[in-house]
């Protein structure tokens, strides 16, 4: 016979705990996987003057030079830009500018000289064949770069999560009692590590801010979905049939008749998620760019099973110790109430 | 609602949707040659340096700005190669030659007396000031807090710098930020000449006599450094500053305020106007501050800013374009499951939905700190969400009302009233979310946290007014009121 959902909150505890500290151990040992931030990288910067951008085909042919030495030499480059010198102090565009080719910060020095003397032959020989133009003042230059970031924002932003998050709760308090909110508190705390978790073990190559946003996506995520529960529950509660339930009964009916409205946000929101991911995967090769909207979709997957399968199992004790608490207190308030009665007669 | 109010109040909202939709999204260039172009808000909106796409006349296509700055005595392959050529004297040439050392396989060239203590590694006091000199750069870039600001080091000691093309000071910053060295008040007719008066005069630290520097913008436009002394700092001022003259703010060698004043300074906080912007006031601000924060200000090196270059968008050029299809790929889908599932009270939820759509574009537009970006259109995204989840909450509750008998304009007032209080837990859990994210986090995530709130609001509004207005004045037009819904009379079975 099978188990009922809402008797397993052991099993959920121990899916969760494993995740979670396999999470930690993970991110206390390497971290989140940063590549796509492109932390450390090596560049090839193709220095060209005026001569080079009034010759009508002076750029393409440099380009293709490049492209060309890129090839033979065996190397690829994750990333390419085209940039433009401007005037420092009115911004207007002067003539020059800068090819940038980004490479990973693996590539060997010897594999860059062996580019750079590369191009810087090519350039020779392609200027004596009339292909690039005679007098261009060209210079190559190999270039190792680590970035520095900007740390305010991530921890700024952790902290303004997790008081919205308080102050949200504090709201499903006030209307659908202490019991929900003190669920909904746990399923959130528990959804932002179980994502965040994940995203360490699955070392998803993502921008230093991707944690931040995945511990936000969860956190939006869990109160949602934990607020559709909470609601139905406050509705069903309030049925006749549901008088005669036990409190686990009543949760897992109670859940049950929440799942449609679960499955559709969520769906719905994946498939945002997805859409969204689709236009950059057609607009940009930045990995990063790709797959943080992706990512998204873990906490997304992760506040379903939240809120269809933790959450109620973990609402069972919480609303019978409420229900427990409450009745204490009612049948306090009838004792105090008959004995009121019995002083007055 | 009567049917000549009904199609009085169709007819305005239709109208009002065409010009919204007209004003917001179509660019058209007009005249002989096409010379003068009107461009729709879409195209105006200031856009992030992440998105490509055209901003106004321009043709602004995102990206932004980098530098990179060389501390003295470190200069590139280049201009070392150009500086030898342009020596016509040998000895000279030679001399040049072997005052510098190459670094990095010859990728930079290090000045063997400044740099190397005429060795051929950096000295470990060069290392030690460049290691200051960059902690200046950080907090600096740090605190102008841009989204998409990039600093890194480059070739060990130089400093590549990126701020995104939206950002209007950026030139400012790169030139301003780049003054190293003590701050200082000089007080004369020349900068250079200048006696200094603190802290120099009194043989005291520039944090006795200053508390801070910051910036302010007054109800007028006008942007204002402000520097705050302390009492002592304002005493001295007071008896240095009795005669006309100017007062400089000095970062090192570098002037970064002149005052001229005509009476003597006798204030606790100084507030200077000129040509500042509040993004330029706040630059100068920073630099003041960073520098009277910094323990290690006098051992920096002093900065050569090198060629600005502009780069393009990170996302690359189309990426607007992909949104604006991913955008019409949901409206399709979303428009698809009303008119299947509630048939032509489609129209109600279409004419909800475009009155919301162009007034977040509005606010996008006219809100100063707002702008396009992946943020800001996944926020819309979700928000648009939020506003089909609500109507989809209350058409059913009027469908599950109709099935029981009763009739359509009873069963519409019933499910707004069943519905409301689920709508607006729903909204006010997201909008408080929302405004306390946008109040203490920092630029992307403020900035969608921002929209967020905004639109949860406006699809409060939408949904329990606007929404509820339309229903009424479309559905007075059909005498098949449920046919128009697509809601069914529930089954009853006969006993017989």
């Amino acid at each position: 016979m099978t188990k009922r959902p809402v008797k397993l909150l052991p099993i959920w505890i121990a899916v969760s705990s494993v995740i979670i500290l396999a999470g930690i151990i993970l991110f206390a040992l390497l971290g989140f996987n940063y590549s796509a931030e492109r932390n450390a990288r090596k560049t090839v910067e193709v220095e060209y003057d005026v001569v080079v951008v009034t010759d009508p085909t002076g750029v393409a042919m440099l380009k293709e030079t490049c492209e060309d030495v890129f090839k033979k030499t065996g190397v690829s480059y994750s990333d390419f830009s085209q940039t433009v010198k401007i005037d420092a102090s009115t911004g207007s565009e002067t003539v020059g500018g800068k090819l940038v080719y980004t490479f990973s910060a693996n590539l060997s020095d010897e594999s860059l000289a062996a580019v750079k003397a590369g191009i810087d032959t090519k350039i020779i020989e392609r200027t004596a064949e009339g292909i690039l133009p005679v007098g261009a003042d060209i210079s190559v230059s190999v270039h190792e770069l680590a970035n520095y970031h900007f740390t305010d924002a991530a921890w700024r932003g952790a902290i303004a999560v997790a008081v919205g998050a308080v102050v949200a709760l504090v709201y499903i308090a006030i209307r659908f009692g202490v019991g929900c909110a003190l669920t909904g508190l746990t399923v959130c705390v528990h959804d932002v590590f179980l994502s965040l978790g994940l995203l360490a073990i699955l070392r998803i190559p993502v921008y230093f801010f991707a944690p931040i946003v995945v511990g936000a996506v969860a956190a939006f995520m869990s109160l949602l979905l934990w607020l559709i529960q909470c609601m139905k529950m406050r509705d069903n509660f309030k049925s006749p049939s549901y008088a005669s339930y036990s409190a686990d009964e009543a949760v897992e009916q109670s859940s049950k008749s929440a799942a449609k409205a679960v499955y559709i946000t969520a769906a719905a929101m994946g498939i945002v998620l997805a859409v969204f991911t689709i236009a950059l995967a057609i607009a940009s090769a930045q990995l990063g760019a790709i797959l943080l909207p992706l990512v998204c979709l873990i906490p997304v997957g992760i506040s379903v099973y939240s809120s269809l399968l933790f959450g109620p199992a973990l609402h069972v004790p919480v609303k019978t110790a409420f229900d427990k608490i409450k009745f204490k207190h009612k049948r306090r308030l009838g004792k105090a109430k008959a004995e009121k009665k019995k002083e007055e007669n | 609602m009567g049917k000549k109010k009904s199609a009085i109040l169709i007819t305005l909202l239709t109208l009002v949707i065409a010009a919204l939709c007209f004003i917001c999204t179509v660019s058209f260039s007009y005249g002989t040659d096409g010379m003068y172009t009107f461009n729709s808000i879409l195209r105006t909106t200031a856009k992030d340096a992440d998105l490509g796409g055209i901003y106004g006349a321009n043709g602004y296509k995102g990206g932004g700005i980098s530098v990179t700055y060389y501390p003295e005595g470190v200069i590139t392959a280049k201009e070392y190669t150009d500086n030898i050529g342009a020596y016509a004297d040998e000895t000279e040439r030679e001399e040049y030659e072997n005052s510098y050392v190459p670094y990095l396989g010859g990728t930079l060239y290090l000045d063997k007396e400044d740099v190397c203590g005429n060795g051929t590694e950096p000295t470990e006091e060069f290392k030690t000031a460049f290691e200051n000199t960059l902690q200046i750069l950080q907090d600096r870039y740090a605190l102008l807090k841009k989204d998409g600001a990039e600093l890194a080091v480059k070739d060990d000691y130089t400093v590549r710098v990126f701020l995104p093309q939206m950002m209007d000071a950026s030139l400012v910053a790169f030139t301003v930020n780049s003054y190293t060295g003590d701050f200082s008040v000089r007080y004369g007719s020349d900068a250079a000449t200048a006696p200094e008066i603190l802290p120099a005069l009194r043989k005291k630290t520039i944090d006795d006599y200053f508390k801070r520097a910051y910036s302010r913008t007054s109800a007028d436009g006008t942007s204002y450094v402000a520097l705050q002394f302390t009492k002592e700092g304002k005493e001295v001022l007071a008896e240095e500053t009795q005669n006309a003259n100017t007062m400089y703010f000095m970062v090192g060698e570098n002037q970064v305020i002149p005052l001229t004043i005509s009476e003597a300074v006798d204030t606790d906080v100084l507030y200077i106007s000129g040509s500042y912007t509040p993004e330029t006031a706040a630059i100068y601000a920073n630099v003041i501050n960073t520098v009277m924060k910094s323990p290690d200000a006098e051992n920096t090196l002093a900065l050569t800013v090198g060629d600005s270059l502009k780069y393009e968008a990170l996302y690359g050029n189309g990426t607007l374009t992909a949104l604006y299809a991913a955008y019409g790929v949901c409206f399709a889908a979303m428009m698809a499951f009303f008119f299947v599932r509630y048939r032509k009270l489609g129209f109600v939820h279409l004419y909800t939905y475009l009155i919301f759509t162009f007034i977040m574009i509005l606010c996008v537009y006219g809100i100063s700190f707002l702008y396009l970006s992946l943020e800001t259109f996944l926020a819309f995204l979700l928000v648009s969400l939020l506003l089909s989840v609500s109507n989809v909450i209350t058409f059913e509750y009027a469908k599950k009302e109709y099935a029981n008998g009763k009739t359509m304009t009873s069963s519409v007032k019933e499910g707004y009233k069943k519905s409301f209080w689920h709508v607006f837990d729903l909204h006010i859990v997201i909008a408080v979310l929302s405004f306390i994210v946008y109040g203490i986090g920092l630029s992307n995530l403020s900035l969608f946290a921002f929209i967020l709130g905004l639109g949860t609001i406006f699809s409060g509004l939408a949904c329990l007014g606007l929404n509820r207005l339309t229903w009424a004045a479309m559905m007075s037009f059909t005498p098949k009121k449920g046919a128009f819904c697509n809601f069914k009379r529930e089954e009853v079975e006969d006993d017989d």
